[in-house]
C-alpha cells in the first residue's frame, strides 16, 4: 500500500485527479465500452469472476475511465487506483490485486504518443531510480497504438539474471493512445488522449524484492514489520 | 508462435542479420520474444553412412554397425531399434563432448568394441523427436559423409518463441512473420514460385463437384489427388519438433508443416466419404448459420469450416484418394458464431479464430510442393473453388494526423514505404493524403490509429522523442482525492498506535459469514464462478479476514497482533461501502525490562484508547450490533458526532477459543462517517473559568451516558464541559450508586461570581433530580 501511495503522490503532484468506481461492474463498463465486444479474443487474456445475475468483478480499473468520461467533459486528467479481480492463483497471481490506471484527454491533435513517452519515462525513474526505459509495441483493445513498457532490470543492471529471465528487462506497464472506439462509446468527439495502467503489487514486488505475491495478502506481521 | 531462423530464411534473406539484431527487431515491432534458443551441436559429431548392421551376438536389443564416418569405417554398437532402417545417421565420434558433459570414448559393449555413438535428437541438444536415432536425409542439405553435423544451417538453427498479441493472426505463420520482418528490416521477400505439375491430365470436374448454397461467407478451394506412397522427410520431423507442433502420421505432419509455414488452413479428406450414388465426389458446403459452414458429404456433416473435422473423414497415410481443402473464414464472424454453439474445436481453431491466411492458392501450392518431394502423388488438373466477394477495407490517411498522433513528423514517403512493405496498396489522394487499402490478412486494421500503430511499430517507439504535454491547468482536487488523503491520515495514525495495515481479499466464505451471523449477498446475486470454497462470496465484514490473519500470526509465534484494514464490504444487494476495522490480540506491548517480560494483555480501556487515537473523539453506548463475534458484556456502539458508526467489542470467548488465539478486541466502523467535516470555530472566552464537582446518588442501573444525555438537553451557555470522575457503590447504598461529575463553568462576558456559579449548579441539580431521580450525596 505504501507503493500505491508513492504512485498516487506522483500523479497528484502533477495535478491528476483521483477517481474511483465500484468493484462490481457490468459488461458495458468493463468490456464493451473498452472496445472489447463479446467473443473478442482479447477477452481470453482475462479470467473474469461473474455473478449469477450477469454482473462481474472488474478485471481492471479501466471501467473507472469510462465512468469518469461519461460523467464529465474533457479535458480530463485522472488516475484510478483500486482493487481488480482475476481468477488466478499462483506465485505471481492472486485473485485480487491493485492497479493504477491513468487517462489524459484533450482536444484532437493535442495528445500524442511522444507525450505518453515523456511522462512514463519520468514516472518510472521516480519510482525505480536511474533505470533505462524501453517501449515495445503491443496490443490492447482500448488503445491504438499500444505499447508495453520495460525498465532495465534493477537486480542485475540489465546484464541478465533469473528475475528478468536473462533478458535484462522487466515489464512494468502497458499504455497507448486511446482507441477511437472507446471515445465513440462515451460520446466524445474531436478529442485525443492517452491511457496507461500498471499493477501495484508487481511494482511492490520489484521495488522491495518480495518473492511471493500471495504473501502481500496474508497479514503476516513478519513481513509487515519490515515496512514500519 | 514459434519460428526458426532457417525456416524464416526460406522467405527472407537473413544471412546479414545477426540473432541479436533479430531479437531486437522482433521486440521493437511488437512481436515479443519469449525465448531465443540457439542450437549448438557438439564438435566431432559427423554425418555417417551405415555400411552394415548386424545383431549383437550376446544381446537381443543391440546392433553392431559398420559406419563410414569420412575418416574411416568404425564399428559402433547401437541400442536403437530403428537403426536397421537407417542409411545416414549422426555419429558422435571418439572425443566428442555431448550435452551433460558426456564424453564419447572407446567402449566395449557385451564384449564388442564400439568406437562412437549413433545419436538421437535429444542426445545432441535438439528437441525430442521421439524414440530412436535420427534417420537423416537430403532435406537438410547434401549429405557428405564425415561433415560436421552442426555445419548444416538447418540443424544449428535458432528457435525463437514469439508471444503474439490477440490481433496479430497474420503472424501465426512463418510466412507472416517473415513479411513483418521484411518491412522492419527493409529486406525484400523471396518470391515463392511453384508450378504444380498435375500428373493426371484429367480435369477435377470429371470426378468431383461442388454444390454450394447461394450465400456463403467462407472461401473454399479443393484439389483432388491419388496417393501411391508417402514419406516424411527428416526436416519436417525436426522442424515440427522445434516448433512444438504434434501431428500423427506422415500426411498429417506434412499438412501441419504447410499450415505452419503459410498460415493457410489445410485439411485432407478421404474422398470416398464424399462419393455419392452417381459415383461422383460431391462436396456440399452449407451455411447453417452466420459463421457456421458445414461441409457435407453423403448427407453427413464431415467438418465445420475453421472449427473441426470428423475423424471418419480424415485422410491418413493409407488413404489412396485424397481431397485437399484450403479454407478461410472471417475470424470475427467465426468466433461470434462458435461462442453461441457447443461445437468442439480442434487445434486449428486457434489460428482461424485469430485470422488465418486468406491466400488459399499459396497454401495449396506449398502443400503440393511439399508432397511432390516426399511422396508419389498424382493430382487432378485444376481445383474447385468457392470465393466470397470480399471488399478490402480502405483507410484514408492524412499524414499530418499520423504525425500528431505519434507526436513527431513522419514523411509521407516513409509512411507509404512502410505500408507497402506490410502488404497495403496505396493510392494518392492529393497533397499529404493517401488511401491505404488494407490486405485481407490484416483484418485488425480499421482506422487511422491502427495505421499509426503500424508506423510506430516499424519506425520503433524508441526513435520517437519524448515530449511533455502542455496542458491548460485547473485544480483537480476532487472528493476522491480528499478521501484518499483522509484515508492516508487514518492509516498513519493507526500505525502510530502500533497497528499494522492488513490487506486481504474482498472475498469470504459464505458459510462462515452465516455462522457468525453476518449478512450475506442475496443468493441470486452470488458469485457464479468462485476460485475456492473459502472465497466463495463477497465479504460483509473485514473482521473475519482479520481474525484469520491473527490466527496465522499466532501460529508464527507472534504474541502481540495489532492489525487494521480499510476496505470494501458488501451488503445483501451487493452495495459497496468502505469500513475501517481493527483487531488487537494478545499482549498490549512488547516484552521489555519495564514490564519484566510480562506485559499486560490487551483490555477494554487500552483498546478504546487506541481506537480513539485513530478516529478522534467518540462516545460509547451499549451495543446494539448482533453478530457472533461480539462479547455479551464487553461491547459497545461507537458514536461519532451523534451518529452510530460502528462497534467495538471483546471477541466472543467461544470464537476466541475455537480460533485458538489469545484475548482479542475487535472494532469495525463505517469509514464515511469518519471523514473530516467542515468546522466553524466557536468564540473563546477571555475570562477565568471554574471547575466544580457534584456528587449525586442514583439508581445502580443508570449509566453515565444516560445522565449525559439529560445534561446535554440543558441550554446553559456558561456550562462548557461535564465528565464523570468517580463512581462508587457499596452495601450501604444498596441498589444505588454514587456518581461524581466535574463541571467546567465559564462566562463569555465577565468573571464569574459565587452567585453565578450557584445558580448554574442549582439548575443542574434540579434537572438531575427531576429527570434522573438523583439525590445530592
Amino acid at each position: 500500500m505504501e507503493t500505491m501511495d508513492k504512485i498516487i503522490d506522483y500523479f497528484v503532484a502533477l495535478n491528476f485527479a483521483v477517481e474511483s468506481g465500484p468493484m462490481v461492474e457490468d459488461d458495458f463498463h468493463n468490456f464493451e465500452a473498452l472496445n472489447l465486444p463479446k467473443y473478442h479474443p482479447a477477452r481470453d487474456m482475462q479470467d473474469t469472476f461473474y455473478f449469477k445475475d450477469g454482473g462481474l468483478l472488474r478485471t481492471h480499473t479501466s471501467p473507472v475511465q469510462i465512468r469518469t468520461m461519461l460523467e464529465t467533459k474533457p479535458p480530463i486528467r485522472m488516475i484510478a487506483p483500486g482493487s481488480v479481480f482475476r481468477r488466478d492463483y499462483d506465485i505471481t497471481h492472486t485473485p485480487m490485486f491493485h492497479q493504477v490506471e491513468g487517462l489524459v484527454v484533450d482536444d484532437k491533435g493535442k495528445v500524442s504518443f511522444a507525450n505518453l513517452k515523456s511522462i512514463l519515462t519520468d514516472f518510472l525513474q521516480y519510482m525505480f531510480g536511474d533505470v533505462e526505459v524501453r517501449f515495445r509495441p503491443s496490443f490492447f483493445p482500448f488503445t491504438e497504438p499500444s505499447a508495453e513498457v520495460d525498465i532495465s532490470c534493477i537486480f542485475c543492471g540489465g546484464q541478465g539474471c533469473r528475475v528478468c529471465s536473462h533478458t535484462g528487462w522487466l515489464e512494468v506497464l502497458g499504455c497507448g493512445i486511446v482507441d477511437p472506439n472507446v471515445f465513440k462509446a462515451v460520446g466524445y468527439e474531436d478529442v485525443s488522449g492517452y491511457a496507461f495502467g500498471l499493477g501495484v503489487e508487481r511494482f511492490a514486488m520489484l521495488m522491495h524484492k518480495i518473492p511471493d505475491l500471495r504473501s502481500l495478502f496474508e497479514g503476516d506481521i513478519r513481513l509487515l514489520e519490515q515496512f514500519r | 508462435m514459434i519460428v526458426t531462423r532457417s525456416w524464416l530464411n526460406e522467405f527472407i534473406d537473413l544471412s546479414k542479420v545477426s540473432n541479436k539484431k533479430l531479437y531486437k527487431t522482433f521486440n521493437s515491432i511488437g512481436l515479443e520474444v519469449d525465448s531465443l534458443i540457439q542450437i549448438e551441436i557438439a564438435k566431432k559429431v559427423v554425418i555417417g553412412k551405415i555400411i552394415s548392421c548386424e545383431k549383437h551376438p550376446d544381446a537381443d536389443k543391440l546392433n553392431v554397425c559398420k559406419i563410414d564416418v569420412g575418416s574411416g569405417i568404425r564399428q559402433i554398437v547401437c541400442g536403437a531399434a530403428n537403426v536397421v532402417d537407417a542409411e545416414y545417421v549422426a555419429v558422435a565420434t571418439i572425443g566428442a563432448v555431448l550435452p551433460g558433459n558426456f564424453v564419447i570414448k572407446h567402449a566395449k559393449l557385451r564384449g564388442v568394441e564400439s568406437e562412437g555413438m549413433v545419436c538421437a535428437a535429444s542426445e545432441l541438444g535438439l528437441p525430442d523427436m521421439g524414440k530412436g536415432i535420427m534417420i537423416l536425409d537430403e532435406s537438410i542439405g547434401e549429405l557428405e559423409v564425415g561433415r560436421e553435423f552442426g555445419s548444416y544451417e538447418k540443424i544449428e538453427d535458432t528457435i525463437i518463441e514469439l508471444e503474439l498479441t490477440a490481433n496479430r493472426g497474420d503472424c501465426l505463420s512463418i510466412y507472416g512473420v517473415a513479411r513483418d520482418l521484411s518491412a522492419a528490416l527493409d529486406i525484400d521477400m523471396k518470391p515463392f514460385e511453384y508450378k504444380q505439375e498435375d500428373k493426371i491430365k484429367l480435369g477435377i470436374a470429371r470426378e468431383a463437384e461442388l454444390r454450394n448454397s447461394a450465400k456463403m461467407d467462407a472461401d473454399l478451394h479443393y484439389k483432388l489427388a491419388t496417393l501411391e506412397s508417402i514419406s516424411k522427410s527428416f526436416l519436417v520431423q525436426l522442424r515440427l519438433a522445434m516448433v512444438n507442433v504434434e501431428a500423427e502420421g506422415k500426411l498429417a505432419s506434412i499438412l501441419a508443416y504447410a499450415t505452419h509455414t503459410t498460415g493457410v488452413i489445410l485439411r485432407a479428406y478421404d474422398s470416398r466419404t464424399f462419393r455419392n450414388g452417381r459415383n461422383k465426389i460431391s462436396v456440399n458446403p452449407v451455411a447453417k448459420a452466420k459463421g457456421i459452414i458445414e461441409i457435407i458429404g453423403k448427407e453427413k456433416v464431415l467438418s465445420v469450416v475453421g472449427v473441426n473435422q470428423q475423424e471418419e473423414a480424415m485422410a491418413n497415410d493409407e488413404t489412396k484418394n485424397l481431397l485437399i481443402e484450403a479454407s478461410y473464414i472471417n475470424s470475427d464472424t467465426l468466433v461470434e458464431a462458435v461462442s453461441t454453439t457447443s461445437l468442439k474445436t480442434d487445434t486449428l481453431y486457434y489460428k482461424t479464430s485469430r485470422g488465418s491466411n486468406p491466400d488459399l492458392d499459396f497454401g495449396l501450392a506449398f502443400f503440393g510442393y511439399m508432397m511432390k518431394n516426399q511422396s508419389d502423388v498424382s493430382c487432378y488438373e485444376g481445383s474447385l473453388n468457392v470465393n466470397v466477394e470480399r471488399e478490402n477495407e480502405t483507410v484514408i490517411v492524412d499524414v499530418n494526423e499520423i504525425s500528431s498522433i505519434i507526436g513527431m513528423d513522419v514523411e509521407i514517403g516513409k509512411i507509404v514505404m512502410i505500408l507497402q512493405k506490410l502488404g497495403f496498396e496505396i493510392n494518392s489522394m492529393g497533397h499529404e493524403v493517401i488511401a491505404a487499402i488494407v490486405p485481407l490478412f490484416r483484418h485488425d486494421i480499421k482506422h487511422i490509429q491502427d495505421i499509426a500503430e503500424e508506423i510506430v511499430r516499424i519506425i520503433g517507439i524508441n526513435n520517437i522523442p519524448a515530449k511533455p504535454l502542455a496542458f491548460a491547468e485547473k485544480p483537480r482536487l476532487n472528493d476522491t482525492t480528499e478521501r484518499y488523503r483522509a484515508k492516508k491520515e487514518f492509516k498513519n495514525r493507526a500505525v502510530g498506535v502500533s497497528f499494522y495495515e492488513n490487506v486481504s481479499y474482498v472475498f469470504s466464505e459464505r458459510a462462515l459469514l452465516e455462522t457468525y451471523g453476518f449478512s450475506t449477498i442475496d443468493e441470486t446475486l452470488e458469485l457464479a464462478n468462485p476460485i475456492a470454497e473459502e472465497l466463495n462470496t463477497l465479504r460483509s465484514t473485514i473482521l473475519v479476514n482479520l481474525l484469520n490473519a491473527v490466527k496465522r500470526n499466532v501460529s508464527y509465534s507472534k504474541k502481540s497482533i495489532p492489525l487494521f484494514e480499510i476496505g470494501a464490504v458488501f451488503g445483501t444487494k451487493r452495495e459497496q461501502k468502505e469500513v475501517i476495522s481493527f483487531v488487537f490480540s494478545g499482549q498490549v506491548e512488547g516484552e521489555n525490562v519495564r514490564n519484566a517480560g510480562k506485559p499486560q494483555t490487551i483490555d477494554f480501556t487500552s483498546f478504546t484508547q487506541k481506537i480513539g487515537a485513530v478516529i478522534g473523539a467518540f462516545e460509547l453506548v451499549p451495543c446494539t450490533y448482533d453478530n457472533g463475534l461480539i462479547h455479551p458484556y464487553q461491547s459497545a456502539n461507537i458514536i461519532v458526532e451523534g451518529k452510530v458508526c460502528g462497534f467495538l467489542s471483546k471477541l466472543h470467548p467461544t470464537v476466541q477459543e475455537n480460533l485458538g488465539i489469545p484475548e482479542t478486541f475487535i472494532a469495525e466502523l463505517d469509514f464515511d462517517n469518519l471523514l473530516p467535516k467542515h468546522i466553524n470555530a466557536t468564540p473563546i472566552s477571555k475570562f477565568q473559568g471554574v471547575y466544580k464537582d457534584l456528587s449525586i446518588v442514583i439508581d445502580k442501573s443508570l449509566n453515565y451516558y444516560e445522565v449525559a444525555k439529560v445534561l446535554n438537553t440543558m441550554e446553559l451557555s456558561m456550562l462548557k464541559d461535564a465528565y464523570p470522575v468517580d463512581i462508587y457503590q457499596d452495601e450501604k447504598l444498596g441498589d444505588k450508586k454514587s456518581l461524581t461529575i466535574r463541571f467546567f463553568i465559564q462566562s463569555m462576558s465577565k468573571t464569574l461570581e459565587d452567585s453565578d456559579i450557584e445558580t448554574v449548579m442549582g439548575q443542574i441539580m434540579n434537572l438531575l433530580q427531576s429527570e434522573c431521580n438523583a439525590e445530592l450525596r
